[in-house]
């Protein structure tokens, strides 16, 4: 701001307060900032150290099997060529390698949502949020794309960096086509890999306020699956049961995915047609979104 | 009662105290400081609740980090508002009477209820109590068991005008009693009634102690401030010039002056005698930093 | 200045942490994971099985031991102390002439006596309704009990000696007596999960495939590994700052 001219000259350079004038984003901005805060909120990133611990601890698991095995591929694929075996026979398929990850899926679903969803809750930031032009089915959709993003980097990253790094290292998928037959299927076993996790980790967050408590909830669900559905089965239930192993129905309609036998990948109880599976992952995945959704329409935001 | 010593406390690179050494005896006391001044900790350190790093800590005579029966003569209402959050007032006050191996634990806890104007009988956990009645019972389960030392930490917070009068009755007669009170706030008009002594917190470091009264004596490097209302204010600014009683003067509407004065005593025996040579009444001569909040400000401010 | 007496204190002090541990939510919980094991004993128990006793063993192992007992004890042994700790509630505990070990006595047996019967009633039950007969049902006391009394030790301390402790312990059941004392045996003989397993298989004669502890450490080492717990729990009482 200025004076007139032909009067003495001044500036002022520091109003205070004053009200932004400037462009607003919008719902979808809210959005982009909710997911990328969430995500930063989940790594621990902007944080003190120890809270980066247990998420780089868990994707480091979730790599080194891939390093190991694309170590293997380049340093001993010539040796296995002259022994007439091919590398790619040895090593785990990209199905099988969801079966060396499924345990850092576990640890990373357990704890992703809790420190998204019941830490706004807690601490009374939802109100906040929905203060903005977020309303609470954004405000979920957000969440969930965050939980989802930061699920890909253990469910995708790793079997991707096997696909890029055995195609440099010649021991890939022959040509672009082959390439690329195999990268949709990377791509979309990633997500199947982790849509299951993630709806059913906001459904148990969205049920309390304490992050641990869901974390506990979670892996009690999720390994009680495993056994519960296993004994019912060895009790002369039906094979159809496994649609309820919640931790490794998604793995096994990764491994029908890469053509693998049924029950190789996911449980030898498994042998159940390729539809019941995908409809028992449709159903549990759409029945935790809408559990969410019921959940947080209900709840008072604000005292 | 409180004997405080040489003490420094830090928490890794965080100096949260610095060679703080103090006496307190019986009376009402209050810790001033800013916020981060370490008067929490001072506080905590008193209970036992964290031990000096340096230096040592004395109540009654013994050390509270390590005598366990120490205890029994402490009384602290904490700064953070949870409770046990399924108990009721009585229910909460009573085991802290029943833990101080009291005998007849019901009457007691009763008693402490009735002096914070709470209902015993009341059902209700404290989960849905108000801050201030939450405020009150935490200050009945630190009086339950008749503590010689009582520590209070910002124990005024959340009550309202009239509760925070009863409040400061209590602790004014806390220390008519004998029993040593140390509180701890920021809300300096109040606390000027609970009395005149102060501990003065700034950085960690003890600032000053004593009178606030008499600490605004020794600010002499601060010109003490004072309004003098009067008919004819410029004469009588003038004679309080030429008699070098004052170093400032500003004058303000019709009728007052603003005195600055680095000279207190010959001030105050020279406003008559000025007022009197430049034929000007006087209405009116108040101090206007001699209060808590002025020697709170000049302190942190320095 | 001589020592208070405080009778009651302990009494006090356990009713207080009852009520403060079991919350709806936690009971609602894991109870609905009892019925589960309810369920899942009754379809064993009428799957006509050639050997219901080998079944509903490997189902208490699988389901209760390694699950059940360990994540419900976390859950209420880890909030005992840790809750007051985290909530500067444990101030008014600490504050007073009471010796810190009462304070971690209380705490422990309130854990217990809460996590108990929201456990092995439903797993007893389940054992029951498998068919594998009363061995089984003793067996499955014993175990759940043994293995309990060690998790209490174990979950009151880490309760207190860190700020998320249910995390922590989460991820030492499930990544250390799930992953890696599965590996050989002396890694086993590290996790309390092995002893009552141990007692499991001893009153059963049911084998599992890794190691078995012998009598009487299978007794010996829980009881123990809970007294060095509470131990520690008292000496970091004693010194922690609070509040």
């Amino acid at each position: 701001m200025t004076v007139p001219a032909g009067g003495p000259t001044a500036r002022i350079l520091d109003r205070g307060y004053r009200p932004y004038d400037g462009p607003r984003t919008g719902a979808r901005g809210a959005m982009r900032s909710l997911i990328r805060h969430s995500v930063q909120r989940v790594l621990g990133l902007k944080r003190n150290v120890w809270t980066k611990v247990l998420p780089f601890l868990t994707i480091f698991f979730a790599y080194v099997p891939a390093i190991v095995f694309v170590g293997v591929a380049v340093l001993l694929k010539d040796r296995f060529a002259t022994e007439g075996v091919n590398i790619n026979d040895v090593l785990p398929s990209y199905g099988e390698y969801y079966l060396f990850i499924w345990a850092a899926i576990q640890v990373f679903a357990a704890f992703c949502a809790p420190e998204v969803l019941c830490t706004d809750r807690r601490t009374g930031m939802l109100g906040l949020y929905l203060a903005s032009p977020l309303r609470r089915d954004t405000y979920l959709v957000a969440k969930a794309a965050a939980v989802g993003l930061v699920l890909s980097i253990v469910t995708l990253g790793p079997p991707l960096f096997m696909l890029i790094a055995r195609a440099i290292a010649g021991v890939g998928p022959d040509g672009v086509g082959g390439f690329v037959a195999v990268l949709w299927r990377v791509v979309v076993a990633g997500a199947i890999a982790a849509v299951l996790p993630v709806a059913m980790t906001l459904a148990i967050a969205s049920t309390t306020t304490r992050r641990a408590a869901a974390s506990a909830a979670f892996i009690l669900i999720s390994l009680g699956s495993i056994v519960v559905t296993e004994a019912l089965i060895n009790a002369g239930g039906s094979k159809t049961l496994f649609v309820f192993d919640l931790p490794y129905l998604p793995i096994e309609l990764v491994g029908r995915l890469f053509g693998e036998p049924a029950g190789k990948i996911g449980s030898s109880s498994a042998t159940v047609p390729t539809s019941s599976l995908v409809i028992a992952y449709l159903v549990i995945t759409v029945g935790c979104a809408l559990f969410v959704r019921t959940r947080y329409q209900r709840i008072q935001v604000t005292r | 009662m409180i004997e405080v010593s040489g003490v420094s406390k830090w928490f890794g690179d965080l100096v949260a105290v610095s060679d703080v050494s103090f006496e307190v005896g019986p009376g009402v006391t209050a810790l001033l400081g800013p916020n981060g001044a370490g008067k929490s900790t001072v506080l905590r350190m008193l209970c036992g609740l964290t031990g000096p790093a340096r230096g040592t800590v004395r109540i009654l005579g013994g050390d509270p980090r390590r005598d366990l029966a120490l205890t029994r003569q402490i009384g602290l209402v904490p700064q953070q508002e949870v409770t046990f959050e399924t108990l009721t007032a009585f229910e909460f006050v009573r085991l802290a009477a029943v833990l101080h191996g009291l005998d007849g634990p019901d009457e007691a806890a009763t008693a402490a209820l009735g002096v914070v104007e709470l209902d015993p009988a009341d059902p209700r956990p404290t989960s849905t109590y108000s801050k201030g009645m939450r405020q009150r019972v935490k200050v009945a389960q630190a009086i339950v068991h008749q503590p010689q030392v009582i520590v209070l930490d910002e124990p005024l917070t959340g009550l309202d005008p009239r509760q925070r009068l009863h409040m400061i009755t209590l602790f004014q007669r806390l220390g008519e009693e004998g029993r040593c009170v140390i509180v701890s706030s920021h809300v300096l008009d109040e606390v000027e009634r609970f009395g005149s002594r102060v501990l003065v917190m700034v950085q960690g470091r003890l600032a000053a102690e004593g009178d606030f009264h008499a600490i605004r004596e020794l600010m002499d490097d601060r010109p003490h401030r004072v309004r003098v209302r009067s008919d004819r204010p410029r004469a009588l600014a003038t004679a309080l010039l030429e008699s070098e009683a004052a170093v400032a003067v500003r004058l303000e509407g019709t009728d007052t002056v603003i005195v600055d004065t680095d000279q207190v005593s010959r001030f105050r025996r020279s406003v008559a005698a000025a007022a009197q040579r430049s034929d000007a009444h006087l209405w009116e001569v108040t101090p206007l930093d001699d209060d808590l909040e002025s020697v709170f400000r000049y302190l942190v401010g320095r | 200045m001589s020592p208070v007496r405080t009778p009651g204190a302990v009494m006090s002090l356990y009713r207080l942490m009852l009520s403060t541990q079991v919350t709806r939510a936690r009971v609602v919980g894991l109870s609905a994971l009892g019925l589960v094991a309810v369920v899942v004993g009754f379809a064993i128990g009428h799957a006509g099985l050639a050997d219901p006793l080998r079944q509903g063993t490997r189902f208490i192992n699988g389901f209760g031991l390694s699950l059940l007992v360990p994540v419900a004890t976390l859950v209420f042994a880890s909030a005992s102390l840790g809750d007051p700790n985290e909530d500067g509630t444990l101030v008014y505990l600490w504050l007073r002439p009471v010796s810190r070990a009462k304070i971690v006595a209380a705490a422990a047996l309130a854990s217990f006596s809460v996590t108990w019967p929201i456990v092995t009633i439903p797993l007893v039950i389940s054992a029951a309704l498998t068919g594998g007969g009363r061995t089984l049902v003793i067996g499955t006391v014993a175990g759940v009990t043994i293995s309990m009394v060690a998790y209490v030790g174990l979950f009151v301390a880490l309760g207190l000696r860190v700020k998320r402790a249910l995390v922590w312990g989460l991820l030492y059941i499930f990544v250390w007596e799930g992953f890696v004392a599965t590996g050989n045996n002396t890694a086993s003989r590290l996790a309390v999960r092995t002893y009552g397993r141990s007692v499991l298989s001893h009153i059963t004669g049911e084998t599992f495939r890794v190691t078995d502890i012998s009598s009487p450490w299978r007794w010996l080492v829980p009881v123990a590994v809970a007294l060095a717990g509470l131990a520690y729990a008292t000496r970091r009482l004693t010194r922690q700052d609070v509040a």
